[in-house]
């Protein structure tokens, strides 16, 4: 297997014709219609109540180090809380950073699917490219980044119950993160 | 640019030409008049906190390895190798006993001495060739600390940093000297922004009546209660020597119900109470004011706010957070924006995690409140760069009258040093944008020229000390 970011003991590579791979892949591409047209109360109904967003600072370091993220700080670091709270801000009439709103394209790729311990849970990773407009003429920005998911089968469906992006900069090259990655 | 001492005159007297914000010639006389002659701050002394620790941070375009060497010395080098001129760390981070060049494998001791130079005596006949004994990178000009804070400036005959810095060395203690042994940070966050640099620095430094309504999103879910238009009124604008800072106004209180009222723990607060001075204390408990945003010229700010972090916490139950963050121009018309979450060194864990989250919903690269000032600042930047901005000069004379009176009296009981008023004014924007004026009209001194490894000076250069 890659290499993870997460504990990946016991963990078994799905084939791309495996039921369980087209219904991940199939939430990811879903979820991307979602993110674009910042249907956020949807997005977050598929989110599990204990879920875990996080988006560590990614860091330049030495190849010999064993850390390639800021220690102790990210960018998103959020649980159901704080992304509701974020959620609720956009629909109030004053979230000045996404009024007008971006035009958002999640392009979402490289899609890996992998049977876990737990026999509820798949363990996702995918590519990610986020493409963001602003205004009538600025230049766009473009958001690189690998997603480790877990995707936790409740009630018949699955949902997001765990997602960890490594961004591929160090440097944000975007305003701010008003989006969802 | 319009004519020089035009610009600054209209500074001077609060209306500021709007084109100072996208403007080419402007930014070059602010990288050589300010930035390579003011105290930047580069990093925290907890970043690097063991022997070989390093990080690396910029000035303008210099690049600096900020390093803790083996005696446990803070040195601040110019990240060229003497030679050729290679940057020796390529990393952002780390920990090294040496950086070794990559281009011919010169190596540097982390407090910067070279002790490496392959074929010294066959490629240079050693020594009398090039004097490799005493060399080392080339150190900042000027480097100090102050609470852990690592300032360095690119000016070998800077005023002294803490004749620099002044009395708002008694505001800058709030944030980074809540115990006797200071904060730790982390971060920071980088990330670049189409804003000029001054809108941010200006913004923190004084502007409370933006908070109600950039932010009132922020007060419509609950996130923080405080940045309403009645209550930023309240709070004093204080300004003394390089810096300023906007505060809140607190219920009535004594110095450790409004400390709670903030969300600070008795037993963080026992420390504030031995840390801090009589008149430091008295800020709060008798003037009952709480400091808010500052920023120390040029640039450089700080912030401290309180929100609900918790879901399951009652609305008066809050936790605060404090963030810095350097405002470091990329161009007239871009900034990087770094940011770092800081916490009393002494705080308990539960205390430390609770701040930092309430410090990434409001603040940083994801912080409810900063998404809309950027979203603003953007906009200045873009639209500054016409010609209509060239004839536009921007009222920047909030809180004065036309006989350039303050409407309000300066607070007479106020225990902060420097000057400090009580509701709505840009007296710190104009006080920040004046020492931009005076920086950029005193003239330039001569640079001098360093040689490396050479016996016999070149005239007109001076060799360093051996």
């Amino acid at each position: 297997m890659a290499i993870s970011r997460i504990d990946t003991t016991g963990m078994k590579p799905l084939s791309f014709g495996d039921p369980r791979h087209l219904e991940a892949h199939q939430f990811l591409v879903d979820e991307s219609y979602l993110l674009d047209a910042q249907l956020y109360d949807e997005w977050l109904a598929n989110l599990t109540e204990d879920i875990h967003y996080s988006v560590p600072v990614r860091v330049t370091t030495a190849r010999s180090s064993d850390f390639d993220t800021s220690p102790g700080m990210a960018h998103f670091d959020d649980d159901m809380y704080s992304l509701k709270l974020r959620v609720a801000r956009f629909a109030t009439e004053h979230a000045w950073t996404e009024d007008p709103p971006s035009r958002l394209r999640h392009y979402v790729t490289n899609v890996r699917s992998f049977e876990t311990v737990a026999a509820e849970e798949l363990f996702v990773q995918s590519a990610t490219l986020v493409f963001r407009s602003r205004g009538d003429n600025r230049e766009p920005d473009f958001i690189s980044a690998t997603r480790e998911d877990i995707l936790r089968r409740e009630g018949g469906s699955l949902k997001l119950s765990r997602r960890l992006v490594i961004m591929d900069e160090s440097v944000v090259r975007m305003q701010n993160l008003a989006i969802f990655l | 640019m319009n004519d020089l001492s035009q610009m600054l005159a209209d500074v001077r007297r609060g209306m500021i030409p709007a084109y100072v914000y996208n403007d080419e010639e402007v930014f070059k006389l602010e990288k050589e008049h300010i930035f390579e002659r003011s105290w930047i701050f580069l990093a925290h002394e907890s970043e690097i906190p063991e022997p070989g620790d390093y990080v690396v941070r910029r000035i303008l375009e210099d690049n600096f390895i900020v390093a803790r060497d083996e005696e446990g010395q803070v040195r601040v080098m110019f990240n060229m190798c003497l030679h050729r001129g290679m940057q020796i760390c390529r990393a952002e981070l780390g920990n090294a006993s040496h950086f070794r060049c990559s281009y011919h494998g010169w190596s540097y001791r982390n407090d910067g001495k070279l002790v490496g130079l392959p074929f010294h005596n066959e490629a240079y006949g050693g020594e009398d060739g090039f004097s490799k004994s005493g060399q080392s990178l080339l150190p900042a000009p000027a480097v100090e600390t102050f609470n852990g804070l690592i300032f360095a400036n690119l000016d070998p005959n800077a005023q002294p940093f803490r004749e620099f810095l002044g009395d708002f060395a008694f505001y800058l203690d709030f944030y980074t000297r809540q115990s006797g042994d200071g904060v730790e940070v982390r971060g920071p966050q980088r990330w670049r922004v189409k804003s000029n640099w001054k809108i941010g620095a200006e913004n923190a430094a004084g502007d409370s009546y933006h908070t109600p309504q950039t932010h009132r999103s922020v007060v419509e879910i609950g996130l923080f209660r405080e940045p309403t238009g009645a209550k930023r009124k309240e709070g004093a604008l204080y300004w003394c020597d390089k810096g300023g800072g906007t505060t809140y106004k607190l219920p009535p209180g004594t110095f450790r119900e409004r400390l709670r009222y903030v969300g600070y723990t008795d037993e963080m607060i026992d420390r504030m109470e031995s840390s801090w001075s009589l008149e430091q204390k008295r800020l709060i408990s008798d003037d009952g004011f709480m400091i808010s945003a500052a920023t120390l010229f040029p640039s450089f700010s700080l912030v401290h706010n309180w929100p609900k972090v918790d879901a399951n916490a009652d609305d008066d139950e809050v936790v605060p957070f404090i963030t810095m963050r350097v405002w470091q121009p990329i161009s007239a018309t871009e900034t990087e924006i770094l940011s770092w979450f800081i916490v009393d060194k002494n705080a308990t864990e539960e205390f430390k995690e609770a701040s930092y989250k309430g410090y990434l919903m409001c603040f940083g690269s994801t912080g409810m409140f900063e998404q809309d000032d950027v979203e603003n600042w953007v906009s200045i930047t873009s639209i500054a760069g016409g010609s209509m901005a060239r004839r536009l000069l921007l009222n920047s004379r909030m809180g004065l009258t036309s006989a350039d009176k303050p409407l309000n009296t300066p607070l007479a009981d106020f225990h902060g040093p420097g000057l400090a008023y009580v509701g709505y004014g840009e007296f710190n924007q104009r006080a920040l944008l004046k020492e931009w004026a005076d920086c950029i009209e005193r003239p330039l001194d001569q640079k001098e020229q360093l040689a490396m490894g050479e016996k016999i000076l070149a005239s007109g250069t001076k060799g360093r000390e051996k």
